[in-house]
């Protein structure tokens, strides 16, 4: 006998995290990403890596100072920030997040400081308004210290990682990021996407020259590859184990079009970034990292989004348009310009690609 | 007067009897210690509920909750079944759950189970971070628009603690609100669970959550999320 159920009074509930959540996981992946990005050329001395990893320093440094002021964002209560360190819960993912990156933020910033320390002092030689700030963060080159310090912010960038991923995956309530696999899968979009950012900033904001796109290129090509192959692993376990977490997430997506676009929107970028950086290395850093910038975002949008977007216990999905205020387009937009104005001003103060080669003589020590 | 009510008010005064001697002898935190301890819960008698939403709208008065949010609700559907269509009810509020998945995510500790098994939200501490909205399988919780805070079904703890009843019990036309204390083997929601223990369900067992709001003559169909023909109600939206 067939059945027709009508859902004839159901209500609709707000979505609890705002678009901010997901700037705030897109930036602080990027961060996380674009610090890797930095130790084989910075903490640890390895001369090809050298420019990628200058223009990620500022990518994980922009992104990692704006991404809290997004996080902070997203509370509906911001002024008792507080709290968390007064009354932490042990038991909270979130309550450790609000010790780790504290600790990787300060961790990062002083690992920049001292690779930087020697660019200050060469800048500072030569005068201009700036060259008092400049003369304060001088000083000598430090290779061990700055290796020791890049372990030490790997630990805490680390913890950052495990504690986003995780703190996501716990929530046994929505089943699209309740799977094993979604902290792996923030880790690759993560590092394809900061790979595409350095690939940016080295070209618009330090000026490098298209060269860089080729170590770029190969390194976002095995990230995409990787992004690819966990996608691809999470539909195989949707459909080889009907009863595991995938398939559950699958079904209650399944009748979402909304959904599936993001997630062909997501795929097709991914791959198309792997095609170019395979097939056309040198000249195309800015497309594949836009590609690959706007697949971790989208990634990101897909889960937190469209998991919020799906009720727990009503029939259908929610309509959640869009709003244009601080709570939705308005702070995607101004976490995208304050970003931009981290970018400016960190580009202003230090001097990334100028002075950085004046001073090689004091850097030499660092050269593999 | 209706057993809910007989039964819950004979619990209470076994707490609040000889109070105010023990009180005046300065021996509170002996009494306290001494204090029977309750486990609130709620039996919802589904056939006796006629989907008029009463409980809703007291609620919503008693508890000054914003637009567009609800502490209870009373989802309605039509079911279709070869030549006859019928009409299910199922009135909705947070389980107070003896595993509740919001308590622990909690990061700064403002949402707790109180000593009478209810769960609930110290709104002083609360960030706002809606980490326990996400947490909770039941969409039970939302972030109050105006206290920007979490918010959710308290099983009225403030009229319980002065010997009243939930609003939405009081309210209930049909009675099919019954609430009560489960540590007292004598009431009506303990001989419920247990006299009844077949016809007795919870929403989302498979959740492993240990519900507090029990079900009588709930059908399996929409005891989890119900795959029904949707028809969301945005109550803002419809404003002109």
């Amino acid at each position: 006998m067939s059945t027709e159920i009508t859902e004839l009074l159901y209500v609709t509930r707000e979505p609890a995290w705002a678009p901010w959540a997901v700037q705030y996981f897109f930036l602080i992946g990027l961060s996380f990403g674009s610090f890797l990005l930095t130790l084989p050329g910075i903490a640890f001395g390895r001369e090809t890596w050298r420019p990628l990893g200058r223009a990620a320093l500022l990518g994980a440094l922009a992104c990692g100072l704006v991404a809290p002021v997004a996080l902070l964002s997203d509370l509906n209560q911001p002024g008792r920030f507080l709290n968390f360190y007064l009354h932490p819960a042990g038991s909270s993912w979130m309550a450790w997040g609000a010790f780790f990156i504290p600790a990787y933020v300060g961790a990062l910033i002083l690992y920049a400081l001292v690779a930087l320390a020697p660019d200050f002092a060469a800048a500072a030689m030569s005068g201009g308004p700036l060259a008092p700030v400049r003369r304060l963060l001088s000083g000598p080159a430090r290779p061990r210290l700055l290796a020791v310090l890049g372990l030490v912010t790997l630990t805490a960038a680390f913890t950052v990682a495990l504690y986003t991923g995780v703190e996501v995956m716990v929530v046994r309530a929505r089943p699209l990021w309740n799977t094993a696999l979604l902290p792996w899968q923030f880790v690759a979009t993560a590092l394809a996407g900061s790979i595409g950012l350095a690939l940016l900033l080295a070209r618009f904001a330090l000026g490098l020259g298209p060269e860089i796109d080729a170590l770029g290129n190969r390194l976002l090509a095995l990230a995409a590859l990787v992004v690819v192959a966990l996608g691809a692993a999470w539909f195989a376990l949707a459909f080889l184990q009907p009863t595991g977490p995938e398939a559950r997430a699958l079904a209650q997506v399944g009748g979402s079009s909304r959904w599936f676009t993001s997630a062909a929107w997501l795929g097709g970028a991914t791959v198309a970034a792997l095609v170019v950086a395979v097939v056309r290395p040198v000249g195309t850093g800015w497309l594949t990292g836009l590609l690959a910038l706007n697949a971790a975002w989208l990634f990101r949008w897909t889960i937190f989004v469209g998991g919020q977007d799906m009720p727990k216990t009503g029939a259908g999905l929610y309509a959640h348009p869009l709003a244009l205020g601080p709570e939705g387009f308005l702070g995607i937009v101004g976490t995208a310009g304050l970003f931009l104005a981290v970018v400016v001003i960190l580009t202003t103060l230090v001097p990334w690609s100028g002075s950085a080669e004046v001073a090689r003589p004091s850097t030499s020590l660092v050269g593999a | 007067m209706t057993a809910s009510r007989r039964d819950f008010l004979r619990s209470l005064g076994r707490v609040t009897a000889g109070a105010p001697v023990a009180l005046a002898a300065g021996v509170a935190p002996a009494l306290a210690e001494a204090a029977p301890v309750h486990h609130w819960a709620m039996v919802v008698d589904v056939a006796k509920c006629i989907g008029c939403q009463a409980c809703t709208v007291a609620c919503i008065h008693e508890n000054r909750v914003p637009e567009n949010a609800f502490r209870t609700f009373v989802t309605t559907w039509e079911v279709a079944e070869a030549d006859r269509i019928s009409t299910a009810v199922l009135p909705r509020l947070c389980n107070h759950c003896d595993a509740p998945p919001c308590v622990p995510v909690c990061p700064v500790g403002a949402t707790f189970k109180a000593a009478g098994g209810e769960v609930l939200v110290d709104a002083d501490r609360c960030v706002g971070c809606g980490y326990c909205v996400q947490a909770c399988p039941y969409d039970a919780r939302f972030i109050n628009a105006e206290t920007r805070t979490a918010d959710k079904c308290t099983f009225c703890a403030h009229r319980v603690a002065a010997g009243l009843l939930p609003a939405c019990v009081e309210t209930c036309v049909g009675g099919a609100r019954i609430f009560g204390d489960l540590a007292d083997p004598k009431s009506t929601v303990s001989k419920l669970v247990t006299e009844r223990a077949k016809d007795v369900r919870v929403l989302k067992p498979e959740e492993g959550t240990k519900p507090n709001v029990f079900y009588l003559g709930l059908d399996e169909r929409f005891a989890s999320r119900v795959d029904a023909v949707p028809t969301l109600w945005h109550p803002a939206a419809e404003r002109v």
